[in-house]
């Protein structure tokens, strides 16, 4: 096997999480090997890939798989890398590249609500989070201060310091909705990682709306500018390194990490700690791939739970048009919400949820719809002015529920490299399906206040994926429940901890992608400790 | 008691004599008017003391910056009133050696980064005011800065004596009674305090500023400080003198062109707090400075260029697998036309500046335009941050000679060239210190020349006995 290399610490996945992780350590001063199984790449040849695709709406298209690290694209057609075991399909979407998916997000950059930690003992359902809100709260202040993240003053999670910065400018459509909606439902400034102002050498956001499928000035935070971090700060970065297997040694400590280069030329990297961080469905992958004679099952699957428990958030939404001209698509995509619904008694009956509003341009989507209905000439003018002026989308964020039958494993099938392919089982349950009917009313009473006609729901029964995974690496103080410890230490290998927002044992209301960077932050700083020899942070 | 009273009164002229030293040397601080102190500040903007004696984001006029010269890097000093650290014992004196002739108060010479050249022109008044505004109003900071260490022969201090000789002037401004009051004080401020010939005039061997060529464009570092005399070509003639007061106050004039790297910077510092009366003053005078035209400029910076792209090229075709192949239209797709818009024409309100009619892309010499792709637009003052993206992590050296070449034919000055050599060493900072080994093989040679002549001079001598 060629090319052996070492350090002190191993990072499989170079994304927000994974960079972030190596970043921290590296600036302490440790020796860390981040393994990235996609290749490098620059915004300016993404901008350009965007700006060159037919599919302006397919956040994917800037995003093309290399064939040694395939990743799933529906459109297109279904590549068929993330195999479909149903009943519902959980068509996910992630980027496997240097930087990973937060290339393209919306930079919502959520803290969970207090309560969030503990739905099992207050509302009988899901289970308790290992740690509380207030143990993670430095880490969320941290991981915001490294983001530029900006939100309104109260949307029910507490800080101790203030946001390091204050809120991109409202977009015109995102007051008016405030306007209107004000005493029935208060509509404020999304959470989110949005240079509002100049900050870390990065320019602030000046309203290109395509945040999705890419920010074209690096105006929001990415994984991207999170691996230039870590290589700045001393990490070194194996690209195009897809790693297969992980060993481990007669005591069942983890000692190497073993991937292949686009060749399908096998490398060793040994390390003392190793840390997985390539996202919740690659990463329960990559530990049911590592099934030995000791550990039949896989690493970390003592308990029979990586890959279970997949979660996501759900959404349902509404289209409608309004009586005034508001012209969405001028400022970020997905600035402002609803935030009264993410937490209360209800929970014990239905899912809570947030509801989010979108500000995409309705162009593209209202010419396609427009001609696929036949309609050219001066009426199709007449109408897509219409519709781009006056078409409103709200939509809901639902929280699911951890369910052991929802699960990754791995497929009968392979990918190109020989490996076998994710494989998802999924439904959608009562409780989520509850709290979607329950938002529907939300959705009517909107409507009216704005004085929309044409109502459009989205399809009964369907629900649209938000690429929030969570849940198939879930932690939590019973090894017989869970894969790992609330530090992040699987229950099995002492030297394997497992940053990703895979960890996260409830979904919540909100974007997954802060809780997995504050509760990386915070493994990181407990790794520090114990190697230092002093006290354990809280 | 005679001797006793004599004594008595002996110490008592002593006494009043101590006393009265101690009042001068307190004076500053005592007398110090509330007024003089803020007309000192103001003139501190006005000098843009801050540029080179603060570190960003450090304590004012703590010095520590490292400023890149040709022949070395030179450390600022420790300005504030520290008396451990900085120039808290200085007295007005020997500020004023300091300020207006390069010479500390142990007697060592500045090294000329310090612009006490142009300094020279400032008023015993003006002085004052700065010593009072340091004395009274910065705060002490007790951490001095590593000493400056250039290479031999520059680390003898002694040696700026010679040069000074030559190049110090040491007079202070003179009023010409046939200019406006406005001019006078702009002259005062351009050729004093704000120091305008030290980036803007070139400088000779010596690397002292050439008077002949006066505001004739120079280098600063990596950058280009370019020509601003009255010339309507190679200088700011074509400028109003609203324009050229808009473009100190604002960083950026629509239509002409905007402040990046240092000039950004001393924007950020000083012209953007100065007075709209000193920003005129000083528009007037350097449109009074004499012409020098470089002649293989055929027209002003600002006035080359229209909209235009090249999509038809590029729409449909796939990015080339190897990086340093991709096209100028195409890089320019992916990294400026979102800001610069698809024809090079801005934003439809102006905020985001068009690339034609812009001196960025006019000019003969590209190392602004090199950097400013490399390093990007930034602004310490209102508006705060990054107003242009650095493009130094994700350009390579060939991609950013292809971008920019592109962008100089698109919609800029055609005869212009922008080589990867060139970006290769602007990215890397420039440092030649060539300057350094020309003056050593100067020394060299003299001595050499020297020894043979006391060769020969043995020789002949020698000839002369045998003969």
């Amino acid at each position: 096997m060629a090319n052996d290399t070492s350090a002190d610490f191993v990072v499989v996945g170079s994304g927000i999480i994974g960079s972030l992780t190596a970043r921290k350590l590296a600036l302490a001063g440790a020796s860390v090997i981040i393994l990235e199984a996609g290749p490098r790449v620059t915004r300016g040849e993404l901008v350009a890939r965007f700006r060159n695709s037919p599919r302006r709406s397919d956040w994917m298209s800037p995003y093309p798989p290399k064939a040694w690290a395939p990743h799933p694209v529906y459109q297109p057609a279904d590549n068929g890398y993330l195999v479909q075991a149903g009943p519902y399909p959980y068509p996910a979407e992630y980027i496997r590249q240097v930087g990973g998916t937060t290339w393209h997000w919306a930079a919502h950059a959520w803290r969970n609500v207090p309560n969030d930690f503990r739905i099992h003992s207050l509302y009988g359902v899901g289970v308790d989070w290992p740690i509380s809100y207030d143990d993670l709260e430095p880490y969320y202040q941290e991981a915001e201060e490294i983001m530029g993240v900006s939100g309104a003053p109260d949307t029910g999670s507490p800080r101790n310091k203030p946001f390091p910065m204050e809120p991109v400018a409202e977009p015109w459509a995102m007051r008016r909705v405030r306007e209107r909606l004000a005493g029935t439902f208060p509509v404020v400034t999304n959470t989110t990682a949005r240079n509002s102002r100049g900050y870390d050498g990065r320019p602030a956001c000046c309203g290109n709306n395509s945040c999705q499928p890419i920010c074209p000035i690096d105006a929001q935070y990415h994984g991207g500018l999170a691996a230039d971090a870590a290589e700045a700060a001393g990490a070194k970065l194996v690209a195009n390194a897809n790693v297969y297997k992980l060993e481990h040694d007669a005591a069942g400590r983890v000692v190497a990490a073993l991937y292949y280069d686009p060749d399908k030329t096998a490398h060793r990297v040994t390390g003392k700690t190793f840390i997985v961080a390539a996202n919740g469905i690659e990463s329960p992958r990559l530990l049911l791939l590592s099934a030995s004679d000791k550990f039949p099952h896989g690493l970390a699957n003592s308990s029979d739970m990586v890959g279970r428990n997949l979660m996501d958030h759900p959404s349902t939404s509404l289209t409608f048009d309004a009586d005034e001209d508001l012209w969405l698509g001028r400022g970020p995509q997905s600035p402002s919400s609803i935030n009264t619904m993410r937490d209360g008694a209800f929970r014990a009956e239905h899912a809570p949820y947030r509801l989010d509003f979108t500000n995409i341009s309705r162009v593209d989507g209202a010419t396609r719809a427009l001609i696929a209905d036949g309609v050219y000439g001066v009426e199709l003018e007449r109408r897509l002015r219409h519709s781009a002026a006056r078409e409103l989308n709200v939509k809901n964020v639902l929280e699911v529920l951890p369910r052991p039958e929802h699960r990754i494993t791995l497929s009968d099938q392979k990918d190109a490299m020989g490996i076998p392919k994710p494989e998802a089982h999924y439904s959608i349950d009562d409780y989520t399906r509850k709290g979607h009917e329950r938002s529907k009313d939300d959705f009517i009473r909107i409507a009216a206040l704005m004085g929309g006609s044409n109502l459009r729901f989205s399809k009964d029964g369907d629900f649209a994926n938000n690429q929030h995974i969570c849940g198939t690496l879930s932690m939590g103080n019973d090894p017989a429940t869970s894969v790992c410890d609330g530090w992040g230490r699987t229950h099995d290998h002492e030297n394997l901890f497992l940053a990703s927002t895979g960890i996260l044992p409830t979904s919540g209301t909100c974007n997954s992608t802060e809780n997995g960077v504050a509760l990386a932050l915070r493994t990181v700083q407990h790794m520090l400790a114990e190697q230092a020899g002093a006290a354990k942070p809280r | 008691m005679i001797a006793a009273t004599a004594a008595g009164r002996m110490l008592t002229v002593l006494a009043a004599a101590f006393a009265s030293t101690l009042a001068f040397a307190q004076a500053p601080a005592a007398a110090a008017s509330a007024d003089i102190v803020k007309r000192g500040e103001y003139l501190a903007i006005a000098g843009d003391c801050t540029a080179c004696h603060s570190v960003p984001g450090g304590k004012p006029f703590g010095g520590g910056l490292a400023i890149p010269t040709p022949i070395g890097e030179i450390i600022a000093t420790n300005i504030t009133p520290s008396r451990s650290a900085g120039i808290g014992n200085y007295s007005l004196a020997q500020f004023d050696d300091a300020l207006r002739r390069g010479v500390r108060a142990d007697g060592a010479h500045l090294y000329p980064a310090m612009p006490y050249t142009s300094y020279a022109l400032v008023t015993d008044d003006d002085v004052a005011a700065l010593y009072a505004y340091f004395m009274n109003a910065v705060t002490p900071v007790d951490a001095a800065p590593p000493p400056t260490r250039l290479p031999f022969p520059f680390n003898v201090r002694l040696s700026m004596l010679a040069w000074n000789l030559l190049f110090l002037h040491d007079a202070t401004f003179k009023r010409d009674p046939a200019k406006s009051d406005q001019w006078n004080r702009g002259a005062y401020l351009s050729r004093g305090l704000a120091h305008c010939s030290t980036c803007h005039s070139p400088r000779n061997l010596l690397m002292a500023e050439d008077a002949s060529r006066d505001l004739g464009g120079g280098d600063v570092g990596t950058w280009f400080a370019p020509n601003v005399t009255s010339d309507v070509i190679s200088g700011v003639g074509g400028w109003s003198e609203q324009e050229l007061a808009d473009y100190l106050r604002n960083g950026r004039t629509a239509g002409k062109g905007q402040a990046s790297g240092p000039m950004a910077e001393a924007v950020d510092n000083s012209f953007r707090h100065m007075t709209d009366a000193d920003l005129h003053a000083i528009a007037t005078y350097v449109k009074s400075v004499p012409a020098l035209r470089d002649t293989a400029e055929t027209r002003p910076a600002y006035a080359w260029g229209a909209p235009a792209d090249d999509l038809d090229t590029i729409r449909g075709v796939a990015l080339p697998d190897d990086a340093e192949q991709v096209t100028g239209p195409q890089l320019y797709d992916a990294n400026c036309a979102t800001c610069h818009q698809a024809r090079g024409q801005g934003s439809f309100d102006g905020g985001l500046p068009p690339l034609f009619h812009n001196t960025a892309l006019g000019r003969a010499d590209t190392n602004n335009l090199v950097m400013v792709i490399l390093d990007g637009i930034v602004h310490n003052g209102e508006p705060a941050g990054v107003v242009m993206p650095a493009f130094r992590r994700d350009l390579s050296d060939q991609q950013v000679a292809t971008l920019g070449n592109y962008l100089l034919q698109r919609f800029g000055n055609p005869d212009a060239k922008v080589a990867a050599g060139q970006v290769g060493k602007l990215r890397a900072g420039g440092g030649s210190t060539w300057i350094v080994w020309a003056v050593r093989a100067a020394m060299l040679a003299v001595v050499l020349l020297v020894v043979a002549a006391l060769i020969g001079r043995g020789a002949r001598r020698r000839r002369i006995r045998d003969t």
